[in-house]
């Protein structure tokens, strides 16, 4: 009985932690091309204006980035200008969910067919590698090695916190531009 | 609460064995088709492996009504869409692939067009876009190897644009495959050995990378059995039809297995060798398999020492100690490849090809990273990690 009554809180819960994830990563992903030159140099071989969509099907929470040239994104919230040239495509909440909250890694739910790639598949691993990257700078490392296949051993520890604190602060700073407006 | 999940899909209907082909027009007749078009290339006509595909109608009163037999090694666009163009024209109403992984292909992405309209194939590229069933489409493999009469997907060169058109749904899979083994019997020793180890490297990867599953794995596991117990047969007999037979069977369950678990790092190399060095498909994955099993081998010890008992038998299994199986493992694949190129020299090493640059290894490792069958390597690959197993497997 109680169950039944928590359970509509938790789908509420559930959908509310996707799209704020999907507001986190999507000007993370901003802000680790601006600092990064391995984001930038695997981002640089994607054409200028590029639009990259992740999101829920059928018609749930995305994150839509451009790449602006010379390896740079830009976080477009949840629209897009035009049609997107890659979308990975999360069947449902539920497997939006277990990636985002580091239940299940990215390449274990490609894997488990819990997501679509509709575009380039090329396009889409050069992608899963820079989120990969990203996740592995923003994520504690004991959480980042849940979230990636391999934690890469070349990423040290005082350069994992400095890039971690300007792609927060990049974050904070873009979060705090988008209220204002 | 487990946290393993698996998906497996295989609605083919196999017909296999002796006289398999005269089943055709039985099964057609059961599926409403009544004007089938044939498409193959010259290769198989010119074998003469048609002919026993239109007299097994013709006695039953089945007549072909087109037969297109100029399919190219890479189909285009173009090529898809004149097909079409005839199907239309003759008032076709079903497709029968004769052939290897081209022809079937095509066939298949023809069977798009003209049964969901329109002229240009690029419009149906992708994953998930057609939503109905298509005519009744049989595949009739001549090559023991690519598997492609059980996989969802097709590819097609858009050579105006210089991209290759992927197209993935489950309603580009044939009603039937018809294997016969009268189909490979004239195949010629290194299409033999190379197709065979395409085989192995499908059921091989299909147990070993990361979306391997309960059902795919008793598939993967009988393909290897029946390849190491008949290839090396089928090279010192190539009439031997029954051990024809096990093969062109162990490709189609090593198709059933990697269309349903995926595969990794040895293709993601092969692709892009093939792409860079036009190397046939069947000798990069010869190639490369127990270089990359060694690569994983850290990640995959468990499940790669299973196989040891699929690749050399009870009695050398349980002779090694379970810490060793792995390595003797990709002993025994290493063991394989030795004994054919004694007979058909099918090169172990990218030097023994005479095609391949040492210059061109860098090309190869940067196009196996945005290869996607490296999703699913067990092992994360980086640039210099490719280098290295292209290193390796260089002489």
């Amino acid at each position: 009985m109680l169950a039944k009554r928590i359970q509509p809180m938790f789908f509420q819960a559930r959908r509310l932690y996707v799209e704020l994830m999907f507001q986190v990563m999507g000007r993370a992903l901003q802000a680790v091309s601006e600092i990064d030159e391995t984001v930038q140099q695997e981002a640089n071989a994607l054409p200028e204006g590029f639009l990259f969509e992740m999101m829920v099907m059928p018609d749930g929470a995305r994150l839509i980035v451009e790449h602006t040239g010379n390896g740079r994104f830009r976080y477009l919230g949840d629209s897009a200008p035009r049609a997107v040239d890659l979308s990975i495509q999360f069947k449902h909440i539920a497997h939006a969910f277990l990636v985002l909250s580091f239940q299940e890694k990215t390449s274990v739910a490609f894997a488990n067919d819990r997501m679509l790639v509709d575009g380039d598949i090329s396009r889409a691993i050069r992608m899963t590698r820079i989120l990969n990257r990203l996740e592995a700078f923003i994520l504690p490392k004991l959480i980042a090695k849940r979230a990636v296949k391999e934690y890469p051993e070349n990423i040290h520890l005082p350069e994992k916190l400095l890039n971690a604190a300007r792609i927060y602060l990049k974050v904070a700073t873009n979060f705090v531009e988008t209220v204002k407006a | 609460m487990t946290d393993k999940f698996y998906e497996f899909f295989c609605p083919v209907k196999v017909i296999a064995g002796k006289a398999a082909l005269e089943h055709i027009p039985y099964e057609l007749s059961g599926l409403a088709a009544k004007r089938p078009m044939i498409i193959t290339d010259k290769g198989v006509r010119a074998a003469g492996l048609l002919d026993p595909v239109v007299s097994a109608c013709e006695e039953s009163g089945l007549d072909i009504v087109s037969i297109y037999d100029d399919v190219p090694p890479d189909s285009s666009k173009a090529v898809v869409r004149d097909i079409a163009g005839i199907y239309r024209s003759e008032k076709c109403d079903s497709i029968i692939a004769v052939g290897g992984g081209s022809a079937i292909d095509t066939a298949k992405a023809v069977n798009i067009l003209v049964s969901e309209g329109g002229d240009d194939i690029a419009k149906y590229s992708g994953a998930g876009v057609l939503k109905h069933p298509l005519k009744p489409f049989f595949v009739v493999p001549t090559t023991a190897g690519t598997g492609s009469e059980v996989t969802a997907v097709a590819v097609i060169a858009d050579t105006e644009k210089h991209v290759k058109l992927p197209f993935t749904s489950s309603f580009l899979l044939p009603n039937a495959a018809i294997i016969d083994p009268r189909m490979t019997l004239t195949l010629p020793p290194h299409i033999t050995a190379a197709t065979a180890m395409d085989a192995l490297t499908h059921a091989t990867e299909a147990f070993t990378c990361m979306a391997k599953n309960p059902l795919s794995d008793a598939y993967a596991t009988a393909a290897i059995k029946k390849i190491t117990g008949n290839l090396l047969k089928v090279m010192d007999s190539p009439k031997d039809a029954d051990g024809r037979l096990e093969l062109a069977q162990a490709s189609t369950m090593a198709g059933i297995a990697f269309s349903n678990s995926m595969v990794g790092l040895v293709h993601a190399l092969g692709h892009a060798t093939g792409a860079i060095c036009h190397l046939p498909h069947g000798l990069c994955m010869s190639l490369y398999l127990p270089y990359v099993l060694e690569y994983n081998l850290e990640t995959i010890r468990e499940p790669l020492g299973e196989l040891l008992l699929y690749l050399d038998g009870a009695d050398v299994y349980a002779a090694t100690p379970a810490s060793r199986r792995a390595e003797a493992a990709i002993s025994a694949i290493r063991r394989m490849r030795d004994a054919l190129y004694k007979r058909c020299e099918l090169p172990r090493t990218l030097k023994e090809t005479g095609k391949v640059l040492e210059s061109q290894l860098d090309d190869i490792a940067r196009a196996a990273l945005d290869d996607g069958a490296i999703m699913f390597n067990p092992k994360e690959v980086s640039l210099d990690d490719a280098k290295a197993v292209l290193a390796r497997a260089w002489a």
